[in-house]
């Protein structure tokens, strides 16, 4: 076996790249793949978290590149997937307990036995993102339709193309709201993806059941009513190879928005 | 008639205001976001962009007497393509003997090396030393670095000649 070594990473923080990684790591193992992924976030773990298996880390990457444990040792599996594990990020330690070519090298043993190695990257440009990237052939950018979010995307396209290791990126466009981007006080999916001229790999509506999900340590990927959950599940049918057209966010949903479009439609045949 | 007139009317006032309101946030954050974007990307500042647009007036009016201020000098993205746009409205084409004179005093300028501009450009300088050192690594500014070593020689010369 030789695994897809995917890199999720953002620039600014707080765009969603730990909860997109949780949820394309759980979606994918659904989907029947074995999937390991891996925290790098030294010093600021939370991908343990999103998944609800911080009390179950014995061992942390940091333990296995200083040897105190076998890397197998350190894989934490999922509670309901057994496609699926995590290399959690050493809490008490910096960004410098691991090199480049350490987390190379745990990507190369991991490659043999999964299908998916998904590296959760730090926010920011600086050591903790080289390390990220290190390993990795492919990386997913994380943004949102916000300035601030697309301007850091757009140096980390800067950057991700610089290097020779990693062969493509895809954007995934996060916390979109559909409502605000209708009344033009959003840039919309087409905006952000002329400016950064990038290949689209999901869209994900701005949705409140991920606050719940996270407080629960369940991603919500699992939830089959959830729309963020089933754009994170096109997401990871696209990475697998499969054609899923994007889930259209501008129709509206509910009564009442029903209704406001049956007053609209009367509304433009009075002119 | 009337009625109906006043009706449309009021409700075009009320639809154009709503939505002279809704192009604005989006819009602005999108247009805000190309031309910083553009900045990053080519490592110009917008002290930069000024310089470069003073020294193309200076060039250019050599050649056709034009509107100073007007000139504009702007980055634009097409796809992946970024282009240098530069709009000059011309007052009027310079003729062959001012074009001549304008070329015979820029020679003598270079020979000479007058004080004045030399003072000048030492002024300029430390301004964008720091400029420069405070981008980070590239192609692009790795040559504006380069400028400004050329420049930070000539003024040396200048203040070389002056003590002389």
């Amino acid at each position: 076996m030789s695994g897809r070594v995917i890199v999720i990473t953002s620039g600014k923080g707080g765009v969603g790249k730990t909860t997109t990684n949780a949820n394309i790591g759980t979606a994918l193992a659904k989907a029947g793949k074995k999937v390991v992924m891996i925290d790098t976030d030294l010093g600021l773990r939370n991908l343990d978290l999103l998944l609800g298996l911080e009390n179950r880390i014995v061992y942390t990457i940091v333990d296995v590149v200083e040897e105190r444990c076998k890397l197998k040792q350190a894989l934490v599996k999922d509670k309901k997937n057994p496609n699926l594990c995590l290399l959690a990020a050493a809490q008490t330690r910096d960004k410098s307990a691991v090199t480049e070519e350490q987390l190379k090298d745990i990507c190369e043993k991991l490659k043999k036995d999964f299908d998916f190695i998904l590296v959760d990257c730090p926010a920011g440009i600086e050591q903790g993102f080289q390390n990220a990237v290190a390993g990795a052939s492919e990386a997913i950018v994380v943004t949102t339709p916000e300035m601030s979010a697309v301007r850091d995307a757009d140096r980390i396209i800067g950057l991700l193309e610089a290097k020779e290791e990693i062969k493509s990126y895809k954007l995934l466009i996060n916390r979109v709201r559909p409502n605000l981007i209708k009344s033009n006080d959003m840039m919309s999916v087409d905006d952000v993806v002329e400016i950064l001229s990038a290949d689209l790999i999901g869209i994900i509506p701005e949705d409140t059941g991920i606050i719940t999900s996270t407080n629960k340590g369940e991603p919500i990927v699992n939830d089959e009513k959830s729309l963020a959950g089933k754009a994170y599940n096109n997401v990871a049918r696209r990475i697998i190879g499969e054609d899923v057209p994007f889930l259209n966010l501008e129709e509206p949903q509910g009564v009442i928005a029903k209704i406001k479009k049956f007053f609209s439609g009367l509304k433009g045949k009075e002119k | 008639m009337i009625l109906a007139n006043l009706y449309n009317k009021v409700l075009g006032f009320f639809r154009q205001t709503e939505k002279e309101a809704e192009e604005s946030s989006k819009d602005t954050a999108r247009n805000r976001l190309r031309v910083v974007l553009m900045q990053d990307r080519t490592n110009l500042t917008p002290e930069l962009m000024e310089r470069m647009r003073r020294e193309l007036v200076e060039l250019l009016s050599k050649y056709v007497e034009m509107d100073k201020e007007a000139l504009e000098l702007n980055l634009e993205q097409d796809g992946d393509q970024v282009a240098l746009m530069l709009s000059i409205p011309v007052i009027r084409a310079k003729d062959e003997e001012e074009i001549k004179a304008a070329l015979e005093a820029e020679d003598e300028k270079e020979e000479e090396s007058s004080e004045e501009e030399n003072d000048e450009e030492t002024k300029d300088n430390p301004e964008d030393d720091e400029n420069l050192d405070s981008d980070e690594d590239s192609d692009k500014d790795e040559e504006g670095e380069d400028d400004s070593e050329e420049e930070i020689e000539k003024s040396d010369e200048t203040k070389e000649s002056g003590n002389n």
